[in-house]
């Protein structure tokens, strides 16, 4: 009784801390995420928050909260990131529109341009028991004096009897109220005196240097009322049209541009453009063949393989495993990169060392397109069959050794035991992992990004590659250049592969629900 | 249950108040930087604390990765104020409306070589402050090469005097299958050319089909039909003929050498020897800082650079301990008297910049293919580069890059 009881207070006690934690952190985050202005988040965060707590202190909730924690991984792991990029795939997210609508309209208003022979202005600070800030410039051209006032501009007399000069010096030190600051004390105060910007008509002056204004005009002008974009200096008018400012009259377009939404502009581009339809249909039947292939290939020899294993008379049978699954357990980075180097034309082992001594032949690996595809199937199939092999292995030793004596009592032939008996109980366990295994390989991006590259490269106006399948080909397209980022693109091609995959995979489940019927018949 | 909701309620409202009060303080100046320009740039940075009481925060990014972080990063305001990079970003960058133009007096910007601003310019203002700048050469194995070739003609001889397949052995070699930053060379000789540059890259005018590009790419093409060029050579596969001494020449750049003189080979540095009289012209990069648009305080993130990093002290670690041509002028001299240096100077001398707008992004993937197929002898260089450019303009004109 004692024991129950103490259990129950322990268990009230971590529930209570584990809350108040979480509280604790949530609040904190969300207030963070208000002030980062991410508004959504901050909502999501607090809503979560409350679930969690409704769920763990009421009673009547009590079964839900062993659902709640996956419930809320499933959430922010699978199904966020897919709602996300389906948004993606919505806009022009990318190069030259980074920024959101309100950056860029901020972002161009700043840009200044400089009139002919800008003024250049020394100033000094000066501060209030209030901390407030008046500057007083002087123009480097006439040598005139100006005050701030506010984010205005007013010129003042040289002799103005508001500018005190007391050691005598030469420089203003009071005005009025206010007494000049130190250069430490202008420093702490940068960022005021940098978005100050005093201004007269539609000049503006803006901190060029720790001791100078310039003269500066600023080149655009938005207006809200009609949501355009203006130039000040050509009179243009530039219209918003999917995230890019357009000039009315001319094709002169603003940078930068804003993410805005292009609706289905990404997909219809991938059904249209010549330059993604042309080697579209090429890349789609390789992926196909490679994963199929790839799956063949690693299946046959790790059965293969965990058949001789699984013979009673073979000694020594937990070194072979161990040998046998050392590619599984290398990096598959490592290989893919180290074998990339043995297949090189000229200076690769398996020509320099193996083909040329033995059989006196150099095949070209990745120059050639079809020796490509094979190179690429042999790595995946070193790096692959140990994984066939092991699952192999596991679904032998569940097949009842009597089925093999009854099949010897009754005159079976070796092969007709393993065509009859063992090949198809094993697919009834290994079948569904084939399938993960196609759906796998059909984005086995690693591997021919690191091996082939998707090279050789096709001739003609393309930029698929002979070993391209479709996800490598994604990235070249999305990604191709050297920082080139489409990231709306990228999302919209990656939906597509989503769905192809989406469809493998229910094909899977259909698949394995009719194995598990026939099983249960055997 | 009403008990427990107290003391939840409780614990909440303390630790939300630790976990606020402890929140990130606003104010400081963040800088991105690669791990060595870390080390060199940390005691200055102790001393602009010392100088502005602000908080210097340097931040150790992969090098590789600086740019797109920072892409991500700037728009939602956790970006740095000032970070490292390669010139041939500004495009892209200033494009996208995350940089601020450096305000440098005509005395600062005299302290530079004209072409590494130039490098920066963007749309007429100077978006980085130079560092270094680097250039591929020619570097050769004195044991395997008595003489410097004077000439495209003298490389060639010895490389066919060098070459032996069989034994692995090479004359010239340069991680230039599908490389179009160390195939420029060939390119750029007889006056081809990617982008035209008058002032600024003209994204509307492309010279790969030039008559000057197609002629140098044939040199190129030669080489490759004589055998005079191993198939499929990458970096590290170039790398690991020269240094274990089966390469003659090898056409690379700086990063190079120290790899070089750990494997002990003793090596010359020159230019690129001139083809029938004209000169390779190698791509030049040059490394630099830029001010993020999204700086907190952008005339502190300019003074920190005009001030600090623009010194001789700091420009001669940057180069000493960078291993990079330097290209502020007070550190130059001295980086002449070192013959390695030198050599990538006088080559980067002759160079050209690298293309810095955004549209250079559209020219690798279909660069790369090409020239892959014109090294396999599937494609002669001008049916290969018209295809390239169909690819680059069609590219460009839908603004896919």
């Amino acid at each position: 009784m004692r024991n129950i009881f103490q259990s129950r207070v322990s268990g009230t006690l971590l529930k209570t801390v584990f809350l108040g934690a979480l509280d604790g952190i949530a609040i904190w985050a969300s207030v963070q995420l208000f002030l980062q202005s991410e508004v959504g988040f901050a909502v999501a965060l607090l809503i979560g928050a409350a679930v969690i707590n409704y769920v763990f202190l009421s009673q009547k909730t009590y079964p839900v909260r062993y659902m709640v924690p996956g419930l809320i991984f499933l959430f922010a792991f699978v199904v966020y990131p897919i709602g996300y990029t389906f948004y993606l795939s919505t806009t022009n997210y990318g190069t030259g529109h980074i920024l959101n609508k309100s950056q860029a309209i901020e972002s161009l208003e700043t840009q200044y341009y400089q009139p002919e022979n800008p003024t250049s202005y020394t100033f000094n600070a000066y501060e209030n028991d209030q901390g407030k800030m008046k500057l007083l410039l002087k123009s480097g051209t006439d040598e005139n004096l100006y005050l701030t006032e506010g984010k205005k501009l007013k010129e003042v007399n040289q002799g103005s009897d508001r500018l005190v000069d007391t050691d005598g010096d030469g420089t203003i030190d009071r005005i009025g109220e206010y007494s000049i600051m130190t250069r430490t004390e202008v420093i702490r105060s940068l960022q005021t005196l940098q978005e100050w910007r005093p201004k007269s008509g539609k000049v503006s002056l803006q901190m060029s240097d720790l001791n100078h204004f310039q003269e500066q005009i600023a080149q655009y002008e938005y207006i809200e009322s009609r949501e355009v974009m203006k130039d000040r200096r050509t009179g243009e008018i530039f219209k918003p049209v999917e995230g890019t400012f357009v000039s009315t009259t001319s094709n002169k377009k603003l940078q930068p541009g804003f993410k805005a939404s292009v609706g289905l502009e990404n997909f219809i581009r991938i059904f249209t453009d010549p330059l993604i339809t042309g080697p579209f249909f090429r890349v789609f039947t390789w992926t196909f063949i490679w994963a199929f292939m790839s799956v063949l290939t690693t299946f046959a020899l790790g059965l293969g393989i965990a058949l001789l294993l699984n013979d009673d008379q073979l000694s020594l049978k937990p070194l072979y495993k161990g040998l046998l699954i050392l590619p599984y357990a290398i990096p598959a980075f490592i290989s893919a990169l180290i074998w990339r180097g043995f297949f090189n034309t000229n200076v690769g082992i398996i020509n320099t060392k193996i083909l040329q001594p033995l059989f006196g032949i150099a095949p070209a690996w990745f120059q050639d397109p079809i020796l490509a595809k094979v190179a690429v199937l042999l790595v995946n199939l070193w790096l692959g069959f140990p994984y066939m092999m092991i699952v192999c292995l596991g679904a032998l030793q569940s097949i009842q050794p009597e089925l093999y004596e009854v099949a010897k009592v009754d005159g079976a032939s070796p092969f007709q035991q393993f065509r009859k008996i063992t090949f198809p109980l094993l697919m009834v366990s290994v079948a569904p992992l084939l399938i993960g295994s196609f759906a796998f390989n059909f984005n086995n991006f690693n591997i021919i990004f690191l091996v082939s590259r998707g090279e050789p490269p096709i001739v003609g106006a393309t930029t698929a590659g002979s070993t391209d399948i479709l996800i490598s080909y994604t990235y070249k397209l999305a990604f191709g250049g050297q920082g080139a980022t489409q990231y709306g693109l990228a999302a919209a091609i990656s939906i597509i592969i989503f769905l192809i995959v989406g469809t493998i995979s229910a094909v899977n489940f259909h698949y394995t629900g009719a194995l598990e019927e026939m099983s249960e018949n055997v | 249950m009403k008990k427990s909701l107290i003391i939840v309620l409780s614990l909440t409202l303390v630790l939300g108040t630790v976990f606020a009060a402890s929140a990130k303080q606003a104010g400081v100046l963040e800088i991105w930087t690669d791990k060595v320009r870390y080390e060199i740039l940390k005691p200055i940075a102790s001393d602009f604390e010392d100088d502005y009481s602000v908080e210097v925060e340097l931040s150790q990014i992969n090098y590789d990765d600086i740019r797109s972080k920072f892409n991500k990063a700037a728009p939602s305001e956790e970006g740095p104020d000032l970070l490292i990079g390669a010139h041939d970003w500004t495009g892209e960058l200033a494009q996208n409306g995350l940089l601020e133009p450096i305000t440098m007096s005509e005395d600062l910007k005299g302290q530079f070589t004209e072409v590494s601003l130039d490098a920066f310019t963007y749309n007429g203002e100077i978006y980085g402050l130079p560092y270094s700048m680097e250039a591929i050469a020619l570097i050769y194995n004195k044991d395997l090469v008595e003489k410097e070739p004077e000439t495209w003609a003298e490389l060639m001889t010895i490389s066919k005097n060098l070459t032996n397949p069989e034994k692995k052995q090479y004359g010239f070699v340069f991680p230039g299958t599908g490389d179009p930053y160390h195939t420029y060379p060939f390119l750029s000789a007889y006056g081809g050319y990617i982008f035209q540059y008058d002032g600024g890259f003209d994204p509307n005018q492309l010279g790969l089909t030039t008559e000057g590009a197609l002629k140098g790419l044939r040199k190129l093409d030669t080489m490759y039909e004589e055998g005079l060029i191993p198939q499929g050579i990458d970096y590290s596969t170039s790398q690991g003929l020269f240094t274990e001494g089966d390469a003659g020449m090898w056409m690379t750049g700086p990063w190079a050498i120290s790899g070089i003189k750990e494997a002990g080979i003793d090596f010359g540095v020159m230019k690129m020897p001139p083809m029938d009289g004209n000169q390779p012209k190698p791509f030049v990069g040059v490394n630099g800082f830029y001010l993020s648009a999204y700086a907190e305080d952008t005339v502190l993130a300019n003074e920190f650079l005009t001030n600090y990093v623009a010194t001789e002290e700091v420009m001669a670690k940057l180069y000493e301990e960078g291993n990079r041509p330097p290209v502020y002028k007070p550190v130059r001299q001295k980086a002449k008297d070192d013959p390695t240096t030198a050599a990538f100077l006088k080559s980067a001398s002759v160079g050209m910049p690298m293309p810095n707008i955004p549209e250079m992004n559209a020219t690798w993937g279909a660069l790369t293919d090409k020239l892959q197929l014109i090294s396999q002898q599937k494609q002669e260089p001008k049916a290969a580069m018209e295809s390239a450019e169909e690819i680059i303009t069609q590219a460009i004109e839908k603004g896919e890059y």
